[in-house]
């Protein structure tokens, strides 16, 4: 009551100074979340991190695609989950144009390639072998697509070319490509209800292996050039018939002048380094423990300070 | 009605529309008929109209919908632009006049009623009223004292804060009258003003009408196609066809001499002795310097003399006018034929 | 006034139109068998690539010249931060972003931090207002939206949103007005604004977003940019409409009180359009509303992006609860502010004092001030701010119940029935029908149909916009697209037109139905895509399903109200002559009510075209597919190219079907 007094008395406004690393810019670290939980949650926690450390933060949602030209322009300054399989290819072209940068990889591996959910396999034993695929199409056949087994692939965007792995090994598959990743999760979803086979697109680390335990169907292994050269692989007359590698990168990428603007956030980017079950962790905390992603990263760091604090520690 | 100088003085003025009024008009072999204009595509407002309205007269402007009055009354503030002939206003020619000057004249010496009344929905009686002071600038204060001082005069006052929805038809075009008259215009224009009033009031508006103008005695241009409102208005009347004026005289000389066929048809079913003057049948003849007895007042109606003519047994009655000269006398049998509709 | 036709005459006319209309269904059947026999050449059967001209890439060379040799984006960009200045003041105060005017750091007396506003002191000002523009009822209406908004755990979010909907609305209403005076004032600012509008109202949503990103920033100012282009259109066409139906009388006492033409603008013109003004005004909240989701992706923070999150986790009761939010407050500021396109200012007694004249303002201010300070005691955070532990949602309780009724027996037997019988025997047969057409015979007997319907100009304007989609390399897509609508609208007749009839008979059912619609309307999109998905599967009629959604709505508002319209005099005629319910029905109701029903189809069809685009989220092989893929680079002249293929497709019809119902509306005497 005394302190409220003199406050009033005071009858002040004041503004609360700010910022303790001198040579960082004032301006506000940029950050980007996209529509999946683990990365809005791991930007959170970064971003936390560089709060605690006095700077000024900001999130903006973007689409997980055109994100590189925008870290490219610096209208915003860092990516903390670059997917080998699904972004690659975008993150390349930008960074060919130029005006952003690698800044090293997590220490996690991702995988994204043909999978079902465990039920999938009581009607088809054969499985993960990709040779039990064209015995079983018959299980996987719906009313549009006949006595032929249907796959739904990720959308056309993603770049997966499940059509031409159907072809180039010969399987008796039509190959539908999905709109977006909800249409994915709603097929599994409804499938789920009386345990209907289904063999879809889907990738790892994400929240939907906790709600439905499945697997990766197994390809062929992949060789380097077996999307770029026909004799890689079992057909040696088509290209893509290999799976997708099984330990893809999960990478970190910042605009070039991040390193400039804001020096120790830029250092520790680079010391940043989440580990599969780490991220895994953060997702099930929003999806599993319907947390907010602010308060999901604010337990994710409550819990685990020390992983994160040597990071912050180096750089000042 | 001869004063000197007129207020208002329109010389063969057109209106026509159409796509290019201008060099039609120019172009346009003399005598051409309403008719025939219209078949070359064009329509006319205004034909080849000349009229003269003086100082503190009441000019009525009668004739059916489409007869052109309207337009010939917005040719006379400019709200139209004509499309040959002049019109002088106080010896101007209005249409030398640049946007600036017409907007002035406008501010200083018009004021306008109109049929539906043009009120602004979203401002109070007040507010409308004052709407013609705000807009040349006067002061806050003074602008609400002289709007308050001309609500009172047409029996507004205490509804100087309501909006126009909350008023009655009567109400509104009280507003309205307000309005026009918050300037001190000279001239005033009154485009069938009472027409969407129901008849009852139509014919206390008109009462509240003459007395303001009773006061006020401005130069009144009334619009109507009403006959009986224009007999019982008008100073003199202008009867409009087909954007032309047929005939453009007192009521009494329209009622007695109808110059056309279309005037006559108006005054066909009109009681005549309500309206003749005791004045417009006045001759002065060799009874006149014979007659004797008490003159009769020129500007009385017959209808209003009626008990005295019938009771009155002279053969021939002196008339005079206002200031007692003797104007001429009229025959009693005359004054009773027109009274008793027996005409020959 | 209506112009009397000589009855034979109008007859011959009409059968020499529909003459041109089967010369035209005669050579395409004449095309089309000569393709079934194989002796149609192939340049008539699709144009060969080699006359298709570069329009993407020129597009593109043009666009870069602009946005980078004429330095077009340095003009964006730096309207871009102009907007980001107030972006950043709005979300400051309504959310606590860290930015000017930094309210989040300022203590005042004993507040710790003034910034951002608790949800209570917001709920209760719009208690207030919502009483004093319709009393007790929208009292509780605004109150109560914004209180479930709090207590669901949305309110961060729905504060984000709103603080760019607060920057783009006003935007959008004074770009709308000042273009709406311009367009009545001159003539020609009217004929160039036209035929833009009448684009912009009909391109796909995805075609503004690319190019608000390249200009303008991806994040809240490319949003807000994209929110303020998709608003503006009805804002002109009511500031135009408005001023136009200001009465003459108004007009010209204006001008006799000696009004300046500037004068005549602000204090005649605006105020006595008000009321079109004002329903410009509603339109525009509208439609920011409906941008809410669509802006998500080119990088809007709050309820969409969180909706998109959320679907993207099957979460379908949380991103149900969202759309709930997006709703109600779209009711909320729809019922607002229709209620202030009918308030009437209300005069005061003389002596009134101030404070009571100013009763609600200063109600509403206290109210605010209350709960802004209450809520800053730790007692009462709650009404300062609800944590996710402490929100009401029920997600999951949602989740549960909406994969329990998905496991019932009948639901699946009746969906897996549906899904066979209009995929195999229905939608994949006409769909490769329609491919299977040559592309001139296909053109002609789109020209046909708009022959028939609307005569010359449209069949021209229909020959050229189908012309122009044949030569822009889109052509199977934009097949597709097209039979996509055909297959939902024509559902959505045969389900929306028979519960139109059946509503029309009852009041009360009726204005439930109504009500229905309007809600089903507002609902995001996107959520009606994953129910479709898990009924049907990734397939075409999931695709149609979530169309038809959308599509039944016009058509059952048009039919209803169409029917009502009805002159009683005529039901009472046929009454009269002895007509059973069915025939009055068949010989009388309908007939008239036809027009009407027609500008309903004519929605349903513009709804189609939009929702098909939103449906590749399901998976299509459409336009929609390429545009949403265009979404996720920088094709800037393909994404333009996409779009306007829909939008003349749209249009195509639109055009048509607006002059019949034009036309019919004449010849019935309906005005």
């Amino acid at each position: 009551m005394k302190s409220l007094l003199k406050t009033m008395a005071a009858a002040a406004v004041v503004i609360a100074p700010g910022v303790a690393f001198a040579e960082d810019s004032n301006d506000p670290i940029i950050i980007p979340i996209h529509n999946w939980s683990s990365q809005i949650v791991m930007s959170n926690v970064v971003g936390q991190m560089y709060e605690s450390m006095g700077l000024n933060v900001e999130f903006v949602t973007t689409d997980s695609q055109a994100v590189y030209e925008s870290v490219r322009l610096g209208d915003v300054a860092l990516e903390l989950e670059v997917w080998e399989g699904a972004f690659g290819a975008s993150f390349r072209e930008a960074l060919s144009k130029g005006g952003l940068h690698d800044v090293g990889d997590h220490d996690a591996v991702t995988r994204e390639d043909w999978w079902y959910p465990m039920w999938t396999k009581e009607s088809c034993p054969g499985l993960p072998s990709w040779e039990a695929l064209n015995d079983c199409a018959a299980v996987f056949a719906t009313a549009e697509t006949g006595d032929k087994g249907r796959y739904l692939d990720g959308p056309v965007d993603w770049l997966k070319h499940g059509q031409e792995r159907a072809a180039a090994l010969n399987l008796n598959f039509t190959v539908i490509n999905a709109g977006s990743a909800a249409a994915l999760w709603a097929e599994i979803g409804a499938a789920e209800a009386d345990k209907k086979p289904v063999l879809v697109f889907n990738w790892t680390p994400n929240f939907a292996e906790a709600v439905w335990p499945g697997e990766f169907v197994e390809f062929p292994a992949w060789e380097d050039g077996c999307d770029t050269d026909p004799t890689k692989g079992p057909n040696k007359d088509e290209l893509y018939d290999c799976g997708n590698p099984a330990n893809g990168y999960l990478k970190k990428a910042a605009w070039d002048g991040m390193k400039d603007k804001w020096p120790t956030a830029y250092c520790v980017l680079s010391n940043i380094s989440f580990t599969n079950p780490q991220i895994a962790e953060m997702a099930k905390l929003v999806d599993t423990d319907d947390l907010e992603p602010v308060e999901a990263a604010e337990e994710w760091l409550a819990a685990n300070g020390d992983a994160v604090q040597p990071w912050i520690d180096s750089c000042s | 009605m001869t004063e000197a100088a007129p207020v208002i003085s329109a010389k063969n003025v057109w209106k026509l529309f159409g796509p290019n009024p201008k060099s039609y008009l120019g172009s346009m072999e003399p005598n051409r008929s309403f008719e025939d204009i219209r078949k070359d595509g064009y329509i006319a407002g205004v034909k080849d109209v000349s009229i003269d309205v003086g100082r503190g007269e009441m000019l009525v402007i009668m004739g059916l919908s489409g007869s052109g009055k309207s337009t010939l009354v917005r040719c006379f503030c400019r709200l139209h632009e004509i499309t040959g002939g002049t019109i002088e206003v106080e010896g101007q020619d209005i249409m030398s006049l640049g946007q600036k000057e017409l907007i002035d004249l406008r501010r200083r010496k018009m004021g306008m009623v109109f049929q539906s009344f043009g009120l602004l929905p979203h401002r109070t009686v007040l507010e409308n009223v004052a709407f013609p002071l705000e807009m040349r600038g006067q002061e806050r204060h003074t602008r609400r004292e002289r709007a308050l001082e001309v609500i009172e005069l047409v029996g507004l006052a205490g509804r100087e804060d309501y909006f126009p929805r909350e008023l009655s038809g009567g109400q509104q075009q009280r507003v309205g009258i307000a309005r026009s008259l918050v300037i001190e215009p000279d001239i005033w224009f009154l485009d069938e003003p009472f027409s969407a009033l129901d008849p009852l009031i139509r014919r206390e508006m008109q009462d509240e009408f003459l007395r303001l103008q009773g006061i006020l005695g401005k130069t009144v241009v009334f619009i109507t196609h009403d006959f009986d409102e224009a007999l019982r208005l008008a100073d003199r009347i202008a009867i409009m066809k087909d954007g032309a004026v047929e005939q453009c005289a007192t009521p009494g000389e329209i009622v007695m001499n109808p110059a056309t066929e279309y005037v006559q048809k108006f005054t066909e079913d009109i009681d005549k002795a309500r309206v003749v003057t005791v004045g417009a049948l006045a001759r002065a003849s060799a009874h006149t310097a014979a007659a004797d007895g008490n003159a009769l007042d020129s500007e009385a109606t017959i209808q209003g003399l009626a008990r005295q003519l019938i009771n009155d047994t002279r053969a021939f009655m002196p008339v005079q006018d206002k200031g007692g000269a003797l104007l001429g006398t009229i025959k009693r049998q005359d004054a009773l034929d027109l009274l008793l509709g027996a005409e020959g | 006034m209506v112009a009397q036709a000589d009855p034979s005459n109008a007859a011959l006319s009409r059968l020499s139109s529909l003459h041109f209309s089967v010369v035209l269904l005669v050579v395409s059947a004449l095309l089309m068998i000569a393709h079934s026999m194989g002796v149609l050449p192939a340049w008539l059967v699709r144009l060969p690539e080699a006359v298709i001209p570069p329009t993407a890439e020129v597009l593109d060379v043009v666009f870069a010249f602009v946005q980078n040799d004429l330095g077009l984006i340095h003009v964006t960009r730096s309207i871009a931060a102009g907007l980001e200045y107030l972006l950043d003041a709005t979300g400051n105060i309504l959310y606590g972003k860290n930015r000017f005017p930094y309210l989040n750091r300022v203590s005042f007396l004993f507040i710790e931090s003034l910034g951002p506003i608790p949800w209570s002191a917001v709920a209760a000002g719009m208690a207030v207002l919502g009483f004093w523009l319709g009393g007790w009822r929208m009292a509780i209406l605004a109150g109560g939206t914004f209180v479930w908004t709090a207590m669901i755990g949305q309110w961060d979010i729905a504060m984000q949103t709103m603080s760019v909907l607060i920057v783009a609305a006003p935007i959008a209403f004074l770009i709308g007005l000042m273009l709406g005076i311009a367009a009545w004032q001159w003539r020609w600012v009217d004929n160039a604004i036209k035929p833009i509008l009448s684009v912009l109202q009909t391109l796909p949503f995805f075609t503004y977003l690319l190019p608000a990103v390249i200009f303008f920033k991806v994040g809240p100012t490319a949003a807000a940019v994209a929110t303020i282009i998709y608003a503006i259109p009805p804002m002109i066409l009511m500031t135009t409409l408005g001023l136009q139906k200001v009465s003459p009388d108004i007009v010209e006492a204006g001008k006799m009180s000696g009004c300046t033409r500037w004068q005549m603008l602000t204090r005649v013109y605006i105020p006595a359009a008000r009321t079109e003004i004002l329903v410009g005004v509603n339109q525009v909240i509208m439609l920011c509303l409906a941008m809410v989701v669509l802006t998500a992706f080119i990088g809007m923070p709050g309820l969409g992006a969180k909706l998109l999150a959320m679907m993207n986790s099957f979460k379908l009761g949380r991103s149900f609860e969202i759309g709930v939010t997006i709703v109600l407050l779209a009711i909320t500021l729809d019922r607002l502010s229709k209620a202030w396109v009918v308030k009437q200012p209300k005069h005061w007694e003389r002596e009134t004092p101030w404070w009571e004249r100013h009763f609600l303002l200063l109600l509403g201010l206290g109210a605010f001030a209350a709960f802004y300070i209450i809520s800053q005691f730790q007692t009462f955070e709650i009404l300062n701010e609800v944590g996710r532990k402490q929100s009401w949602s029920k997600g999951r309780e949602i989740d549960r119940w909406i994969k329990g009724v998905l496991e019932i027996d009948s639901i699946q037997a009746v969906t897996g029935w549906l899904r066979w019988f209009l995929n195999v025997k229905v939608l994949i047969p006409f769909r490769n029908a329609l491919l299977w057409v040559p592309t001139p015979a296909l053109i002609m007997m789109v020209v046909a149909l708009a022959y028939w319907l609307g005569g010359r100009k449209p069949a021209i304007y229909a020959a050229v916009f189908f012309g122009i989609v044949a030569l822009s390399g889109w052509w199977d897509r934009s097949v597709i697209t097209l039979y996509t609508v055909i297959s939902a609208v024509t559902i959505s007749m045969l389900l929306g037109i028979p519960m139109g009839i059946m509503a029309s008979g009852n009041k009360r059912l009726a204005n439930w139905v109504l009500l229905t619609c309007d809600s089903a309307q507002t609902f995001p999109s996107f959520i009606y895509l994953i129910p479709a998905i898990m009924l049907f599967g990734v397939n075409d009629v999931a695709v149609v399903f979530s169309i038809v959604i959308f599509t039944m709505v016009p058509l059952t508002r048009y039919t209803i109200e169409g029917l009502r319209a009805v002159p009683l005099e005529m039901t009472e005629a046929a009454d009269m002559s002895g007509a059973n319910a069915l025939q009055k029905l068949v010989s009388v109701r309908l007939p008239l009510a036809l027009p009407t029903m027609a500008v309903g189809f004519n929605q349903a069809i513009m709804f189609a075209f939009f929702m098909v685009i939103i449906a590749a989220f399901i998976g299509t092989q459409d336009l929609g597919q390429e545009l949403q893929r265009t979404l996720a680079g920088t094709d800037l002249g393909k994404n333009i190219v996409l779009g306007i293929n829909v939008s003349l497709m749209a249009l195509t019809f639109d055009m048509a079907i607006l002059e019949w119902a034009k036309r019919r509306k004449k010849a019935l005497g309906l005005g």
